[in-house]
């Protein structure tokens, strides 16, 4: 079993050394300009150097901040506002099909609306990204909510448990598998709106430098903003699902 | 003459208040009649089985017992005071033992959530817990989630729960149906000593005639379609009952011919 997993993580690790050399292959060959294609060495280097005079330190933490901020207002009002539409049943039947009508609405259409009401600003970030990434969690919360064992409202009726206890007891810790994975969802949207905000809104952030590097012809450093992205993509990631794995210890617990 | 009179009237015999009392109770479920004019007594510190062919009604009527249903006429109360919902000296014991353990919470997790609703303090929880769980054999499981537990293991757990309410009666629906024999045996005998103890009034159901002449001190069948009262039989054995000299008592098998009669005479 271990053994399968090394394998595989080693056949992995190939695979990304593989694509890193054909990258460099074709950089050394000259087969796209250098213009707008540097080596993975020349995009090496321009991260490096962001790193040592610490504007990139500057910007990642930025674009952090952007996504982390958004997702902590979504998660915080798409659960609340989760759990009070899905602890009743009337508002279930009511309000969940319009959210799911409001769901597939493209976040690029609030764009402007929200650029409309708060200029091009931090606050207009928050909401864009707020507003993009609380619909997994807000809609995983209202399905939780609808999914929890009767009998368990039963138990609950039976211990005369009060309402705030039956969510925070029994309703939202049996949603929160679906919850969490939710907030896995919108933790990725949050990523890909920050870059937006901050290309569409000039804010300090790694979206921003890659649109500056893009226009200045500065390719190493834009590929240095790409990698960057991409990594806090995966980090983020593996840190999320490490928190559902040790939160969700007593799903997988079987015998 | 007088203290004659007198006698007949004194309060223990004729008064001895019932607790969960049925008086003429009907209910219609999904424009069905499912129970029909049920009237039953059961005194404090009874233990009353009911049996009958799956389908008759006897989940329905332990939960009109328990208060999750309201008659559709007549009524149920309990100490004399109507049963309107829910009660928290009433407790449940479910019979999909799975569905009624809330699955994030390890065995003391459980057992906590009783006592946390019932407003124990903090502090005094650990050692009522490790008590409880010692009670119903789970002492060293405190920290096991139900899914690392046995389905008798669920099943305890969620009898200690139900003791953490500190019932007055205690409702029992086919609680060792999905057990095997020798577990069932063995859960038997625990739940009569803690009730012994405990001395809380019980509804137990089940299919199993044995267990319900095994256990109670009246046995109640049920006719199907719609639900009433077939019989109503005292079970005269010794206590403690014993699986083995209780089972080969001859009363034990009359009782055991006399519910199979009934019920084969209720299927027909
Ligand atoms: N909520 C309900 N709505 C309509 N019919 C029901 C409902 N619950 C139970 N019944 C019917 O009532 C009858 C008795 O059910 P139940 O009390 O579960 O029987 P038992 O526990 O004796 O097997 C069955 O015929 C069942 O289909
Ligand atoms: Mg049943």
């Amino acid at each position: 079993m271990n053994w399968t997993l090394t394998l595989w993580r080693l056949a992995s690790f190939a695979v990304a050394a593989g694509l890193i050399a054909l990258w460099q292959l074709i950089a050394n060959l000259k087969l796209a300009s250098p213009v707008f294609l540097p080596g993975p060495d020349r995009a090496w280097a321009a991260l490096m150097r962001g790193f040592s005079n610490g504007t990139l330190l500057e910007k990642t933490i930025g674009t952090l901040e952007h996504m982390f901020y958004g997702w902590l207002v979504a998660s915080v009002v798409g659960i609340a506002l989760g759990a009070m539409i899905g602890s009743s049943r009337a508002m279930r039947s009511y309000v969940a099909p319009s959210l799911e009508f409001l769901r597939p609405l493209p976040v690029s259409a609030i764009i402007p609306v929200a650029i409309a009401l708060f200029g091009l600003t931090q606050g207009m970030a928050l909401f864009v990204i707020a507003f993009g990434a609380i619909w997994p969690m807000l809609l995983a919360t209202v399905h939780g909510f609808g999914a929890v064992e009767p009998r368990l409202y039963e138990v609950a009726r039976s211990l005369h448990m009060s309402r705030l206890a039956v969510i925070f007891k029994i309703a939202l810790p049996s949603a929160s598998p679906d919850i969490i994975s939710g907030m896995r969802l919108s933790l990725t949207v949050s990523l890909i709106l920050a870059v937006v905000c901050e290309i569409l809104a000039g804010l300090d952030g790694l979206g921003h430098w890659v649109l500056l590097s893009a226009r200045a012809f500065r390719s190493p450093d834009l590929f240095a903003g790409v990698i960057l992205l991409g990594a806090i993509g995966y980090v983020t990631a593996l840190a999320m699902s490490l928190v559902e794995q040790r939160l969700l210890r007593w799903r997988t617990s079987g015998h | 003459m007088t203290s004659i009179a007198l006698r007949k009237d004194t309060p223990s015999a004729q008064l001895e208040k019932s607790q969960i009392a049925f008086s003429h109770v009907t209910l219609d479920l999904g424009g069905k009649t499912i129970i029909e004019n049920v009237s039953l007594d059961v005194k404090p510190g009874e233990f009353l089985c009911i049996i009958g062919a799956s389908g008759c009604g006897k989940t329905t009527a332990l939960r009109l017992a328990a208060g999750l249903y309201q008659p559709t006429s007549g009524n149920v109360s309990f100490d004399g005071e109507p049963m309107r919902a829910p009660r928290r000296d009433v407790a449940i014991v479910f019979q999909d033992y799975g569905k009624a353990l809330l699955p994030w919470r390890t065995a003391a997790g459980n057992v906590a959530l009783a006592l946390e609703t019932i407003g124990m303090p903090k502090a005094q929880r650990p050692a009522r817990i490790d008590e409880l769980l010692k009670k119903v054999g789970l002492p060293h499981h405190a920290a096991k989630y139900p899914a690392e537990m046995s389905g008798g293991m669920q099943q305890r757990l969620q009898i200690a729960r139900c003791l953490a309410q500190e019932p007055k009666a205690l409702l029992m629906d086919e609680p060792f149906g999905a057990l095997d024999a020798m577990t069932r045996q063995g859960l038997q005998d625990e739940v009569l000593s803690l009730l012994d103890a405990s001395k809380a009034t019980v509804i137990f159901v089940t299919h199993d005639l044995e267990e319900a002449i095994y256990l109670g001190d009246r046995v109640v069948g049920l006719l199907p379609h719609p639900g009433r009262i077939g019989i109503d039989l005292k079970i005269n054995l010794p206590r403690p009952r014993d699986q083995l000299t209780t089972r080969e008592n001859p009363e034990f098998l009359r009782l055991r011919r006399e519910l199979f009669d009934f019920i084969k005479a209720s299927e027909a």
